[in-house]
């Protein structure tokens, strides 16, 4: 650490998320000249919870590195990097060639090909929902409408859909330092620290994405992992490691987060009933009011780089090889980017929110897919004249990286 | 009518579709969905405080004006 630089207040303790994000402490860090360094185990990290720094250091992938050490708070051993590396924690020429593989899935055009499916599952699940009158909104749709639709795009047959569900949900838990599954869970053989989030559930996911690949090479169809399988992009296949990775990826990305946004966007659209109200009357559109939800919900809170060379940034010095994490939670409150970070205005004109990070090579590669759905799932509600309201308080994954909601009841009623 | 016209340009190189120009410009900026990067469309001029916008928003930094076209606008 060079110069004396000031503590930052702790907010990796994964039980304060119990409670919802720590934003005190975050706007404390916005406030602080320079960066903060916050102690985090036998090291520690330097913490990046401005808007125009997270910015800066997404976009310059050559000095703060997703390959080195890891993308999350704590080292891997190398062997663990190299076992787990995929799309994530690549930097280019690597980064470049997995993602062109997987992108041209994702365009906007491709993306806008699945809105009949997405509406046709979005009102299958509404109209459990309306009957029910009261459900778990997680359980009802936030968690059934994104896995259903990643695995159509996949190319996953529907009667898996639940147990996918199942091992995402392990995953989520494995983000935190509770894990309730026996290390070998699922017939795991492979040392925990050797699999994505230390979970046993990553094997079965490997497994199932291996199986799912062998049958699409025998019978391939229009779906992604058909495409994965085949691919060439300059002249290379993905590796058999990658691909796991990468299916791995999908799985968790697609469905976790999403299910993340619509529920954080369903709880705020209930206390906020005057911002839905502007929905309904055709005030807003469901484009604008989707940018906020995703603002309000940043599913992902951060994620960590790894200098290359020693740098400065924000008049703080950073020597080579030292961790920076950047809070997109924190960004997305940051008084100097957005009027009245913590007001929910569905109307906002100006959201440059950064709930598909940063930017940079890493941005979002579902960010269009994530987007239909909100879209969807809103103007569904909206053309039923749905109104939500919370009738329990939400149960929240204890985890300093992803935002995680468990459940909370909601009533709908026209 | 804008006085203020630019026309735009993609680093095919460094483009990693990320689509924001498409979403902010849809005229202007498309996904080609064969090569996975962004293209422009017809001339690529675009008002100006529209295209520092999609500048800004580009997650790659792969979009950049190509020259001011005083041209446009006339009045």
């Amino acid at each position: 650490m060079p110069t004396p630089v000031a503590e930052a207040p702790n907010v990796t303790d994964d039980g304060l998320y119990l409670d919802g994000i720590p934003h005190d402490r975050f706007a404390e860090m916005r406030r602080t000249p320079g960066l903060m360094w916050h102690p985090y185990r036998d090291g520690g990290f330097w913490a990046v919870a401005r808007h125009a720094e997270v910015k800066e250091v997404s976009r310059t992938p050559e000095v703060f590195s997703s390959a080195v050490g890891h993308t999350n708070l704590w080292d891997l051993e190398a062997d663990a990097l190299e076992a787990r590396r995929g799309l994530i924690d690549t930097d280019a020429p690597d980064h470049t060639r997995i993602r062109r593989l997987v992108a041209s899935g994702f365009t906007p055009k491709n993306i806008k090909a699945w809105t009949d499916t997405v509406g046709e599952l979005t009102d299958e699940l509404l109209d459990d929902a309306e009957a029910a009158g009261t459900v778990d909104w997680v359980d009802a749709l936030a968690a059934p409408l994104p896995i259903r639709v990643i695995l159509a795009l996949l190319g996953v047959p529907v009667e898996d859909a639940d147990h996918l569900v199942e091992l995402s949900n392990f995953l989520v838990e494995g983000t935190s330092e509770q894990q309730s599954l026996p290390p070998d869970a699922f017939g795991n053989t492979t040392e925990l620290r050797l699999l994505p989030f230390n979970s046993p559930a990553s094997h079965a996911l490997f497994e199932y994405g291996e199986a799912l690949a062998a049958r699409k090479r025998a019978e391939p169809a229009d779906d992604i992992v058909t495409t994965l399988v085949r691919a060439e992009a300059d002249g290379e296949r993905l590796t058999g490691s990658e691909f796991r990775n990468l299916f791995h990826l999908l799985v968790f990305a697609g469905n976790e987060t999403t299910r993340t946004a619509l529920t954080h966007g369903a709880m705020a659209l209930a206390d906020h009933p005057e911002q839905w109200q502007r929905v309904l009357d055709g005030d807003v559109t469901l484009e604008q009011a989707t940018e906020e939800v995703l603002r309000w919900a940043t599913p992902v809170l951060h994620m960590r780089r790894t200098t290359t060379t020693a740098t400065e940034l924000a008049g703080t010095r950073i020597g080579a090889g030292e961790k920076v994490v950047v809070w997109y939670a924190s960004a997305n409150r940051d008084e100097t980017a957005f009027d009245d970070p913590f007001t929910f205005d569905v109307g906002r004109t100006d959201n440059p929110h950064f709930a598909f990070g940063g930017g940079g090579p890493h941005f979002c590669l579902g960010a269009f897919l994530a987007r239909l759905e909100i879209q969807v799932v809103l103007g569904a509600m909206r053309d039923r004249g749905l109104r939500l309201r919370r009738t329990g308080e939400p149960v929240r994954v204890p985890s300093n990286f992803v935002h995680g909601v468990l459940s909370v009841d909601m009533e709908l009623a026209r | 009518m804008s006085e203020d016209v630019v026309r735009m340009q993609v680093n095919p190189e460094t483009c990693i579709a990320g689509g924001q120009c498409e979403l902010l410009a849809p005229d202007v900026f498309e996904i080609d969905d064969d090569e996975v990067i962004a293209v422009v469309q017809g001339d690529g001029r675009l008002d100006r405080k529209v295209a520092l916008e999609v500048i800004d928003r580009c997650p790659s930094g792969a979009i950049s004006i190509v020259e001011p076209d005083e041209a446009a606008g006339g009045g």
